[in-house]
């Protein structure tokens, strides 16, 4: 047989539904490299010819995006649309296809008042999202968030899903945050899920569960956050003579241990030796090095690279930034010296921060900045136990002490400047928070 | 047949591709030896494969997906819309990703499970995948003793790749024109009647064609499986290694080109060799590096290994591949490339003389004092949350191993007796029971129109709601195997049930309406056969009288009586 004058499949010669040769013809029509669909349209389109959802199947993959265009209209069009259409097409990204859908869901639900069929909003939702236009964020969320039916908001969820990487990050977290406590549990449900899917997801799951949500989805929250991956950490934090742990770092770690469902180790630069390396250490794919450090001094200077290297022999290591570099942090202290600054209202008293000495002009430079974020004054202030006893607070200025938990320091001077930070509910909170969210 | 007139099939000849060789070009038998696997466009100089390539060839010879891979990341942010055709329907099954028409942007991902064993941590991370799917999200249970995952994003794959290798999976090569999961008995090393333990020998099958001798560019797809106790029924297999004795030595003897499609279905039939186990990974790198270089890649419909064997002729079939093996030990050396010398001529007869064991409710395994629980799973088909439940299960109750079945059901192994009254209480056995109706038990389903867009039938929904009522209307004296399938392409197996149904269109009161045909008297015993068809459409409305009829007349079904009377 000559190829060349092998007959077009045509509408016309499709095998009725039901006919056993229709389905082999179909498989044929859908593998036929030289097909023309214009036939295939134009009976679609004249009524010629009824789509069922093999036929289209079958044409999906040999359709253009002018020709899915072209069926998506008649589909709209008709008076009772069958619903499984719509995903069968709409495969390519296509600027007058995106610029179609948008055109029919632009207005929201207000356009189902304007004769737009639910199941034609229904099914074209998702396709917008498939598009991926900017434009079609808004358009989305008008969906999402408005009152109508489950299945559409479903849709637009959908639509949401489909596009994710492209909608507007703090946006759409925020969305999908107020979603998770939606009243529809399955829309509910979709939005936790989609957070899940985020970068750092952690950040954005924890908080959800400390609301009221539907049992369902809280279980589902419960799910999603056994499943983001989390590293066991290691704190350093300065401690006390002889390595000993201020009972509010010991605390602080408990907690951590047990709201992360993963191990919380502590080192002291004080002790003689580090914690020893066990199985906790193989808990997740690595550590992560937390220095609780608030200063940078000698210890962030030459310690922890040291720590570091003792570490990074065991396992792979993450190691971040000391505490005190960290801007959440640093926003912490500033609400706290100007609670502190409100309290003690008064011309020129300026909070002050007191602080161990500092030599090095990097030190300098980070309290210069501090100075700038939290508004408070740095005043570097004596440790030793000499140089303690002989110290006097200038003026009646209000004083924060940048000791993270219990010194010598603030042992001796406690009741002028307060407990240490990680005494202060605030910004304990703020720590544990953060450390919480930590991958 | 009407006399509509077929679209053709020939017209792949009309537009020569770019790539293609010129059409002058004289048609290739067989490349030289060490021609590599078409895995690059032919070169210059190179022998084409033969006249112009199909647009599925031509696809798989322009980029192997396998080179997908670290690109995953980056083809998420982008969005499936975004691929090319050949991308995204071809090239992503490498990497085990199905772009799914009826569920676009929904897509599925099967795995390998080799021999079926699957163990709790990573149950979990395929859990997991699919949970955050939500109600898109489900998992189905193969007849290769595999899983696919259904409902996934483009942007879920690059994440879950990097956790499948975290626990040990892959989903490499598992669809198109590659080799599927490779088979063994469920029950391997637990199994008090087996010959030999199969998983030892499908893991280095596995290791060798993952590896870097391995098929990356086959004619299509090719199945091969290890029989390891006297139910290993494998014939459907392309390459099937049933255990054998040779002069008092146990081995396998080889079978080749079972296979079943929507134009022909052959069980596989002796090859006339015989190795002993440690041969097995060679040799079947062997054939396929044959069948890679030798198969029909004109049409696709002639492809399957059968078509080949016939063409050759099973002596000259043989010597191929046994040529094949030479050059592979050759080139391999004896590590990778085996020991052809070890091949012996053989009869074909083999130890496996019956159909498959159900595996179901409690059993002890050969180890004193332990058991296994073999759990019915309704047409195969799991939920996030039944996965995370079988896992805790299997942790909890067993040595946190699974099995999966081919007639789709899941085995929880290891299980010490002082566990058993526990696990035997579990919540989760009401819904996967360990003791189904006899029909239940071994159902077969594909998956039907929920994720297909050619099923004439609700496939397992159909199944699920006719088996149930059956179940209130008759009682059998032994499971009774039915295989269904929503069309032709008979995924579900039809011939190898005692009952295949498979999805058709009937006329019913001058209406089409849903049908079934039946095919009746497959049989996977000593002397296997395939079923054949009983009759070419019952509307599904009218299947339970039927099928009760067929139950009762063939299969030693009682009616029960009803309770008032
Ligand atoms: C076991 C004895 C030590 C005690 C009691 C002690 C005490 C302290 C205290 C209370 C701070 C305040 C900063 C914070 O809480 O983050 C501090 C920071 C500092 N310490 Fe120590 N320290 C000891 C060991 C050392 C050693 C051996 C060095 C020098 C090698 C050192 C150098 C510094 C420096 C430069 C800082 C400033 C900021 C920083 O690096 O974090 N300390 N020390
Ligand atoms: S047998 Fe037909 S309906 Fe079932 S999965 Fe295969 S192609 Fe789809």
């Amino acid at each position: 047989m000559n190829p060349l004058v092998s007959a077009q499949p045509s509408p016309a010669d499709l095998p009725a539904s039901g006919d056993p040769a229709r389905w082999p013809w179909l498989q044929r029509l859908r593998r036929d490299p030289a097909l023309t669909v214009e036939p295939w349209l134009r009976a679609i389109e004249t009524g010629a010819l009824t789509p069922e959802a093999d036929l289209l199947t079958a044409l999906a993959a040999q359709l253009d995006a002018a020709a899915e265009l072209r069926l998506l209209r008649w589909w709209a069009a008709q008076p009772s649309p069958d619903p499984r259409l719509p995903a069968l097409l709409g495969r390519h990204r296509d600027p007058r296809l995106g610029a179609w859908l948008l055109a029919r869901l632009q207005d929201g639900p207000a356009a189902l008042a304007a004769g737009l069929a639910p199941v034609v909003a229904e099914g074209l939702l998702p396709l917008l999202g498939a598009q991926r236009l900017p434009q079609a964020w808004p358009v989305l969320k008008r969906w999402l968030l408005a009152p109508v039916a489950g299945p559409l908001r479903r849709a637009a969820l959908e639509g949401v899903a489909v596009g994710l990487p492209v909608w507007p990050r703090a946006d759409l977290r925020g969305c999908l945050q107020g979603l998770a406590a939606d009243l529809d549990p399955r829309l509910a449900a979709g939005a936790v899920d989609l957070l899940a899917r985020l970068p750092r997801s952690r950040r954005l799951l924890l908080p959800l569960a400390r609301r009221g949500l539907d049992p369902s989805v809280a279980l589902r929250l419960q799910r999603r956050l056994a499943a983001t991956p989390v590293q066991p950490l290691l704190l350093v934090v300065h401690g006390r003579s002889g390595g000993v742990l201020p009972a509010e770092v010991l605390d602080l770690a408990q907690e951590l241990e047990q709201r992360r469902g993963a191990p919380v180790r502590l080192q002291a630069l004080t002790a003689a030796s580090p914690p020893e390396a066990g199985s906790w250490l193989r808990s997740g794919p690595q550590l992560t090095l937390v220095p609780l450090l608030l200063l940078p001094g000698g210890h962030v200077r030459h310690d922890l690279p040291a720590i570091a290297a003792h570490w990074r022999r065991l396992t792979p290591l993450l190691r971040l930034p000391f505490l005190g570099a960290w801007p959440r942090w640093q926003a912490g202290l500033a609400a706290e010296v100007q609670a502190l600054a409100a309290a003690h209202a008064g011309p020129g008293l300026q909070p002050l921060l007191l602080h161990h000495p500092l030599t090095t002009p990097l030190a300098g430079r980070y309290l210069a900045r501090l100075e700038q974020v939290s508004g408070g004054r740095a005043h570097a202030t004596p440790y030793s136990a000499g140089e303690l006893a002989e110290f006097q607070l200038p003026r009646s200025a209000p004083a924060l002490p940048l000791a993270l938990a219990a010194n010598r320091f603030t042992d001796r001077l406690g009741d002028r400047v307060g407990p240490p930070l990680l005494q202060r509910p605030a910004l304990r909170q703020l720590l544990l928070e953060e450390l919480e969210a930590l991958p | 047949m009407t006399g509509s007139s077929l679209p053709s099939a020939a017209a792949s000849a009309t537009a020569p591709p770019a790539t293609a060789p010129p059409a002058t070009a004289p048609p290739a038998a067989a490349p030289p030896a060490a021609a590599p696997p078409a895995a690059a466009p032919p070169a210059a100089g190179q022998p084409p494969l033969s006249p112009p390539l199909s647009k599925i060839e031509q696809a798989k010879a322009e980029l192997c997906g396998l080179e997908l891979a670290p690109r995953l990341e980056e083809l998420g942010r982008q969005g499936w819309e975004a691929l090319d055709e050949a991308t995204l329907t071809i090239r992503l099954k490498w990497l085990g990703i199905f772009f799914r028409p009826v569920t676009p942007g929904r897509f599925m991902v099967r795995l390998r499970l080799p021999n079926g064993v699957i163990r709790a941590e990573q149950l979990e991370v395929l859990a997991e995948a699919v949970d955050r799917c939500g109600e898109h999200g489900s998992a189905d249970i193969t007849t290769r003793q595999n899983i696919q995952l259904r409902g996934l994003l483009l942007e879920d794959m690059a994440p879950l790749m990097a956790a499948l290798e975290g626990v040990g999976l892959t989903s490499r090569q598992s669809g198109h024109d590659n080799p599927r999961n490779i088979t063994g008995n469920p029950l391997a090393g637990i199994d008090p009647e087996e010959f030999l333990d199969t998983r030892p020998l499908v893991d280095a099958i596995q290791a060798a064609l993952l590896g870097p001798a391995g098929p990356r560019n086959l004619p299509r797809k090719f199945n091969v499986a290890v029989g390891g106790a006297p139910d290993s029924f494998l014939l459907h297999n392309d390459l099937a290694y049933l255990p054998a004795l040779r002069a008092g030595d146990l081995g396998f003897t080889v079978m080749v080109g079972g296979f079943f499609s929507a134009q022909r279905n052959e069980l596989a039939i002796p090859l006339g060799l015989w190795l002993p186990a440690g041969q097995l990974p060679a040799f079947t790198l062997a054939v396929l590096r044959h069948y890679e270089r030798a198969g029909n890649r004109q049409q696709r419909n002639r492809s399957r290994l059968m078509y080949l064997v016939d063409q050759l002729g099973l002596e000259g079939y043989r010597q191929a591949v046994l040529a094949s093996w030479q050059e592979l030990a050759a080139d391999l050396g004896p590590e990778l490339g085996g020991d052809p010398a070890a091949a012996c001529p053989h009869d074909g007869s083999h130890l496996v003389s019956r159909a498959p064991r159900d595996g179901l409710g409690l059993q002890p395994q050969k180890q004193e004092g332990l058991h296994w629980l073999g759990l019915h799973v309704p047409m195969g088909r799991l939920d996030g949350e039944a996965m995370t439940e079988l896992a805790r299960l299997a942790r909890t109750h067993g040595s946190g191993e699974l099995r999966l079945t081919e007639a789709q059901n899941a085995l929880i192994v290891n299980v010490p007796a002082e566990r058993v009254e526990a696990l035997l209480a579990e919540p989760l056995l009401q819904r996967l029971r360990p003791d189904p109706s006899p029909l239940q038990a071994e159902a077969v389903s594909c998956t039907g129109n929920a994720y297909c867009g050619f099923a004439l039938i609700p496939t397992k929904g159909t199944a699920q709601a006719v088996l149930e009522e059956l179940e209130r209307r008759v009682e059998l004296p032994h499971a009774v195997r039915m295989h269904w399938t929503g069309c032709p392409n008979a995924c579900g197996q039809p011939y190898m049930g005692q009952i295949g149904l498979m999805g058709a269109k009937a006329r019913k009161d001058g209406q089409m309406v849903e049908a079934a045909k039946i095919f009746l008297g497959g049989s996977m015993e000593a002397e296997p056969k395939l079923a054949e068809l009983h009759d070419k459409g019952v509307p599904l409305s009218d299947l339970p009288d039927v099928l009760e009829e067929l139950l009762v007349e063939r299969f030693g079904a009682r009616r029960r009586t009803s309770a008032g009377a």
